[in-house]
């Protein structure tokens, strides 16, 4: 053996790189928390059939300032995942819309073939709790379907 | 050579993983880009305050009438004359209506027993024809 570095021998094999080798893991870890995190929508949905409109414009507000009112073909009303009657959804919104600073959007998922009877009472009970801003949710319509129908 | 059977190739027998941090971390950039939230879509309305009342000329009123087929039966202010149009024409009948008069007010006015597919479809022909003076009612009669 040849002579190096003026006769002393380095001893110490520790690498001088930092590992690389769990970095694999620590993203694999990441993607598996963000995965597992994620909470897409609190409350379950109803099965409803969404009426499609052309003119459906993105809501634009908060997440929390919308209240989603289910409408059923039935006529039977569901907020957060509990049914109530038509002439309780005016104590129901109205101290939501009072917290919510008076800027609460009201997003009536109705069925499409529910009969309007039940869509012009809730109308009444809206009105009845002060909140006034409502979407009629639909689904969005594409011209080409329109004229196909 | 001396030893017959040495192994020539210096090709490592192990899978590189070397990449595999670059596959991870562009999985985990890709579905952070990727993942959209669902937004909600719909007919935007304001509903009149309840003690609201506003008296309106009967010639700024266009009466937007729905019945349980569908069919929608188009009135104008005082006259009794009645026009029978589908959802779909109501687009340009507004636009129509409205190069006359612009004070034009649409009084859709639901059938109690039509489904609300069809008033969705008056709503969203207004909307589409730029209608901003909407008011939504129950037929009676």
């Amino acid at each position: 053996m040849s002579i190096k570095q003026g006769g002393f021998k380095r001893k110490s094999k520790a690498s001088e790189e930092i590992p690389s080798s769990s970095l694999a893991d620590i993203a694999f870890l990441l993607l598996i928390f963000f995965m597992v995190t994620t909470v897409f929508r609190a409350t379950s949905e109803r099965p409803i059939a969404w009426p499609a409109a052309e003119a459906a414009q993105k809501i634009d507000e908060k997440a929390k300032d919308i209240l989603y009112i289910w409408l059923e073909q039935d006529g039977s009303v569901w907020i957060n995942d509990r049914q109530y009657p038509m002439s309780d959804v005016s104590g129901v919104v109205a101290p939501l819309y009072a917290a919510s600073d008076r800027r609460l959007v009201i997003s009536l998922r109705a069925d499409r073939d529910v009969a309007y009877i039940y869509v012009d009472q809730l109308q009444k009970e809206l009105q009845e709790g002060g909140a006034v801003r409502l979407v009629f949710a639909s689904e969005l319509e594409r011209r080409m379907t329109r004229e196909r129908r | 050579m001396a030893v017959l059977n040495q192994k020539r190739t210096k090709v490592s027998d192990e899978i590189p993983s070397s990449s595999m941090a670059d596959i991870a971390f562009l999985l985990l950039i890709f579905f952070l880009v990727t993942t959209v939230f669902p937004k909600d879509k719909g007919l935007p309305i304001v509903l009149p305050e309840q003690s609201e009342e506003v008296a309106i000329s009967q010639k700024n009123i266009l009466h937007l009438v729905i019945q349980p087929s569908g069919v929608v039966e188009v009135k104008r202010g005082e006259s009794q004359q009645v026009q029978t149009l589908r959802a779909a024409d109501i687009e340009g009948l507004w636009r129509q209506e409205v190069a006359q008069n612009e004070n034009l007010i649409a009084a859709v006015k639901t059938h109690p027993d039509a489904p609300y597919k069809f008033m969705v479809d008056v709503l969203d022909a207004l909307q589409t024809a730029g209608a901003e003076r909407i008011s939504l009612q129950i037929y009676e009669g």
